[in-house]
């Protein structure tokens, strides 16, 4: 079934997109993450306008997030003090990042910056938690036990702020940092950011595991509507009936992914993530290097 | 067989318009004068037909049409390596582009006229005056043909005009779901002894209707209230999902 995309301006098979984002949905509920770094290069290889596909990622990503956020919520599972900060450091990152993207479409690199961008933080985080994963199997093959508190340099700095919820007391630089760059990313890769926020909120704020889910989803929610926002004002590439079509196979994809994620083992699981992550990567790694079928490419000047 | 029956039916009731005093060498018309893009549009066709005077075909009278979109600017881009990897490199900006362009005739037109007649009228793609700043390479504009024509956007001796009992004519001009919306001519023109003798000017209009032409009015006209309402949107839907489709 063809479907007009209005903002696209381009036909679609609808059921396509419902199947795209039943497969993302299912795997994100699977890992418990967002999806978006997922969606979004998808959204490209099926010649959806890489504008239209950050925006339009972002946007699911934000749909995807907040059902998430309500079950976190009810269970108390979210510290909206550090989250708050979170977010104020992601606005911020997602107004500049926003302007980037702006700036990299002017230039007519927005393709390759994406793929780029991609390509660094998808391998960098994937090969992160490959690791950590596999020291996790062979630490608990071992029988020994992890380090429960974690102490680093991020408890050092000044502005220091009492946290009641993540029984923290530190400076809320290193969150307000994390949320910012956070919200760079997230304004040009069209993602939530979840899969780099949860580590960054465990071993570089030292964050309670319990509270660290709800609150990036809190992070999330936030800073897609901000993407959603400035990328509909400034770039106009938000289509919401992609984005529609994504979330109806999304949202039902996540619960059957979630029900089957609670049988698999946590170190499994990231070790999993961690090679779809890398595979991401991978391919646009290999997009960006083998020489392109077309070498010109055509579309309208602004 | 259904389309040739409908083309007797329209050639009847468009012929008392034609004045039966002074018969005019060439009469044209379209199938429509409007085509809409709605939710479920994925391209349409339009059937350009009419009659002449005289026989048409070898020897007699030769028929050519050219269709034209709305015109605008475009930017081809060159990829270049730069470390290994692939980038945009130079571009080339061309003015006043025609956003869809398509000519067919009873034969190939470039065979039809003399060289400078399609120049003067910009019959053919190698007549269009595509006009280019930065990048100054004939490479950009053999680039830009190609890949409009690969979308199916400009369309050169796709398929020729239809000749039926030799005075009627028809041509099928089939439209890409990518059209651009905005206003088409349609220029008919009648070639006898490689000379232009009779023209008829047509228009359609492509435009956005319904949902689509909503959507795309908000987005563009109000900007703000479009980016709430998406936001609203998708946080409904991720709600109403996991309401609907939870599994405990």
């Amino acid at each position: 079934m063809q479907i007009y995309l209005p903002i696209a301006e381009m036909s679609v098979d609808a059921l396509m997109l419902v199947g795209i984002g039943f497969v993302v949905g299912w795997l994100s509920g699977l890992f418990g993450v967002g999806g978006g770094f997922l969606l979004t290069p998808v959204l490209m290889l099926i010649g959806i306008p890489s504008t239209v596909a950050v925006a339009s990622g972002a946007n699911q990503t934000l749909g995807a997030s907040v059902s998430g956020l309500i079950a976190q919520a009810r269970r108390q599972n979210v510290d909206w003090q550090m989250g708050g900060v979170l977010v104020a450091g992601g606005l911020v990152g997602s107004v500049v990042g926003v302007q980037i993207f702006a700036m990299l479409r002017r230039a007519g690199q927005v393709d390759a910056a994406v793929a780029i961008f991609y390509v660094v933080v998808l391998g960098a985080v994937g090969t992160l938690m490959m690791m950590e994963s596999i020291r996790a199997i062979f630490r608990r093959s071992r029988k020994q036990q992890a380090r429960r508190h974690n102490h680093s340099w991020a408890h050092g700095l000044p502005l220091k702020m009492r946290f009641r919820k993540s029984r923290l007391y530190i400076s809320i630089i290193p969150p307000l940092a994390v949320g910012f760059v956070i919200g760079i990313l997230s304004a040009i890769m069209g993602v939530g950011g979840g899969f780099m926020l949860v580590p960054a909120m465990i071993y570089i704020l030292g964050m309670p595991t319990a509270v660290v889910i709800g609150t990036s989803l809190f992070q999330v929610v936030c800073v897609t509507a901000s993407v959603t926002f400035l990328q509909a004002i400034q770039v106009g590439g938000v289509d919401i009936v992609l984005t529609l079509l994504l979330l109806l196979g999304g949202v039902a994809g996540a619960q059957f992914g979630a029900a089957m994620g609670g049988k698999l083992r946590g170190e499994e699981t990231r070790a999993l993530l961690g090679l779809l992550v890398l595979g991401v990567a991978g391919s646009l790694f290999w997009d960006l290097l083998r020489v392109p079928q077309t070498l010109f490419s055509v579309g309208p000047a602004w | 067989m259904v389309r040739g029956a409908s083309l007797l039916v329209a050639l009847l009731l468009l012929w008392p318009a034609s004045p039966w005093a002074q018969p005019s060498p060439l009469v044209a018309r379209l199938s429509t004068e409007r085509v809409a893009i709605t939710t479920a549009f994925v391209g349409e066709s339009i059937l350009v037909f009419g009659s002449t005077e005289e026989p048409l075909g070898p020897g007699g009278d030769e028929v050519i049409i050219v269709a034209r979109g709305p015109a605008g600017p475009f930017v081809v881009r060159r990829k270049v390596e730069v470390l290994g990897m692939w980038f945009n490199g130079p571009s080339a900006r061309f003015e006043d582009v025609p956003s869809f362009y398509a000519v067919a005739g009873t034969r190939p037109a470039s065979l039809l006229l003399p060289e400078d007649a399609l120049r003067a009228r910009g019959i053919g793609l190698a007549s269009l005056p595509l006009a280019s700043s930065g990048a100054r390479a004939p490479g950009f504009r053999h680039a830009l043909v190609s890949l409009k024509q690969s979308g199916n956007l400009w369309q050169e001796d796709a398929q020729p005009i239809e000749i039926a009992g030799s005075r009627l004519f028809n041509l099928r001009l089939p439209l890409p779901s990518t059209v651009q919306p905005g206003s088409y001519s349609v220029e008919v023109m009648l070639v006898r002894a490689r000379r232009v003798v009779a023209t008829e000017q047509l228009g359609f209009v492509i435009q956005r209707v319904g949902t689509a032409a909503e959507i795309e009015s908000l987005a563009r006209g109000q900007p703000a209230l479009y980016a709430l309402i998406c936001i609203i949107l998708a946080a409904l839907a991720g709600w109403l999902g996991s309401v609907l489709f939870r599994r405990n």
